[in-house]
């Protein structure tokens, strides 16, 4: 066995050797099947480690023999380690990754899922963080001119409400614009406001009353916005049920809910 | 054999030593072979991690301890290993320039590889009469995946083999052409360690695993199960 890479000389093992280690591979791989023979190992955590060793040593007599990298130039050693090394280091971090920080992990990012809303022609859940607090909105001053289609002489201050709430009903205020109001809820008239996904709310500010009994329609608007699950209309068209989660609109305030059910108050 | 003095273009690769200088020392074929073998890791290892990750997370059955056969897939196991022995005097027969004998273990060699495919296919086949194809659960999905990229490979290996046999019949493998018989050896031998690794793993270990009403102590869910399967 020369050491001399330049000169170099790869030797086999004698036909001697491969019929031991032909016999090493078939004695080690009976060991491995009376371990797992009894029912009551079967699966058990303790034989995965003495399962695992004896696999190792397969693995090692073939390629050291059989492929004669123990007679054969140093370097080839060293190229199939490697790549050896990486494949498990690659198996280690996915596994790893998948598994060692569950469940908190996945738990976190399930209780902030929330449906994506762009124009797929499935839905999908997308992960976004917690909502942060947000300051009070400020009255919106140039509202836009967008024809609202009611003239009642209303008060001032509800008018100025009604027109913060088609802002926040556009803009999405806290929880972000990606899921405002209006990408699944149409209100004919209002430029953008033509989602698909939920019921149509051009003229909510009427039905709303009629929809749960007993309760008036500035409380149905409410509960609707702060707690869909809680109660669903039926005999109302929606394209996808059971997308209005709490958690989409858990970035409203206060303010910001008052202001979104007066303006759908509006839309007789 | 006076194959110093040669001058013939087809490789004077006698016992073994270089066609040309090269800077490693190593022929560049046996060189790249390896490299590639290197690489083929990389690639069994993204499956078996796909498998390990998805392990026990299946919501619906079949389950492995629904349909593994522990016992049949151990005689496959020893006829792939048997392979290998097939393998290693075919090269033994090479170097020694026994003519006859190249044939017959190739021959043997792919003869145990294709019994071993057909094991596979037996496999294969029951499992779907059972109710488990690659898109009936994550099991389907990470096993056929894994084990049928393998058996892809063991299949190539067959051809190969018969490649070479056929050659070796037209009289043209010998010492001086061994590294031809070397570099198939080392593919096949391969093959056979990735399927001790895969056997060991979705056999013998994650054959009994349950579905998720099961022990949940065989799921890895946890840092221990993580750290167990180390």
């Amino acid at each position: 066995m020369s050491s001399d890479p330049g000169v170099h000389e790869s030797r086999h093992p004698t036909l001697k050797q491969y019929v031991g280690i032909a016999i090493f591979l078939f004695v080690v791989t009976i060991i491995e099947f009376v371990i797992i023979l009894p029912m009551d190992f079967r699966g058990a955590g303790w034989t995965i480690a003495p399962l695992a060793i004896l696999s190792a040593i397969k693995f090692a007599a073939v390629i050291f023999f059989y492929m004669h990298l123990k007679f054969d130039n140093r370097l080839l050693t060293w190229v199939f380690l490697g790549g050896l090394a990486l494949g498990f280091a690659v198996v280690l971090a996915l596994v790893g990754l998948f598994t060692a920080w569950t469940p908190s992990q996945r738990s976190f990012a399930g209780e902030h899922a929330q449906p994506c809303t762009f124009d797929h022609e499935y839905i999908c859940l997308e992960y976004r963080p917690a909502p942060t607090p947000l300051p009070a909105p400020t009255p919106v001053g140039g509202v836009d001119p967008t024809p609202v289609p009611d003239s009642d002489p209303a008060p001032a201050a509800a008018a100025g409400l009604a027109a913060t709430g088609q802002q926040i009903f556009l803009t999405g205020q806290g929880q972000g614009a990606a899921t405002a109001c209006f990408t699944c809820h149409t209100i004919e008239g209002l430029a953008g406001a033509t989602g698909l996904l939920g019921p149509d709310l051009t003229h909510i500010g009427t039905e709303a009353a009629n929809r749960q009994p007993g309760v008036s329609a500035e409380e149905y608007l409410r509960q609707s916005i702060t707690k869909p699950e809680t109660f669903v209309a039926e005999g109302v068209e929606r394209a996808v049920p059971g997308l209005m989660l709490t958690a989409l609109t858990a970035g409203l305030t206060d303010a910001d809910v008052d202001a979104l059910v007066a303006f759908l108050l509006e839309q007789q | 054999m006076a194959h110093h003095t040669e001058t013939s273009h087809h490789a004077p690769a006698s016992e073994h030593a270089e066609e040309h200088p090269t800077t490693t020392g190593i022929n560049n074929r046996k060189l790249l072979m390896w490299v590639f073998l290197s690489s083929d890791c990389l690639f069994f290892g993204s499956l078996i991690a796909t498998y390990m990750v998805y392990r026990g997370q299946s919501l619906v059955g079949p389950y492995p301890v629904d349909i593994i056969d522990v016992p049949i897939t151990t005689i496959s196991t020893f006829v792939l290993l048997c392979s290998s022995f097939a393998m290693v005097r075919a090269l033994a027969a090479t170097n020694e320039d026994r003519q006859g004998a190249i044939i017959f273990w190739l021959l043997l060699t792919a003869f145990l590889g294709a019994i071993f495919i057909g094991f596979q296919v037996y496999e294969f086949n029951l499992f779907k009469t059972e109710g488990l194809r690659i898109d009936t659960n994550l099991f389907g999905t990470t096993f056929f995946t894994l084990t049928g990229f393998h058996g892809a490979h063991v299949t190539l290996g067959i051809v190969w083999l018969l490649g070479l046999a056929w050659v070796a019949k037209k009289g043209r493998l010998g010492p001086k052409t061994a590294l031809d018989v070397e570099l198939a050896g080392l593919y096949w031998h391969f093959v056979d360690i990735v399927w001790i690794v895969i056997f060991t793993l979705l056999y013998l270990i994650g054959g009994f695993d349950t579905g998720p009403a099961g022990d949940p102590s065989l799921v890895p869910h946890s840092i221990t199960g993580f750290l167990g399967l180390i």
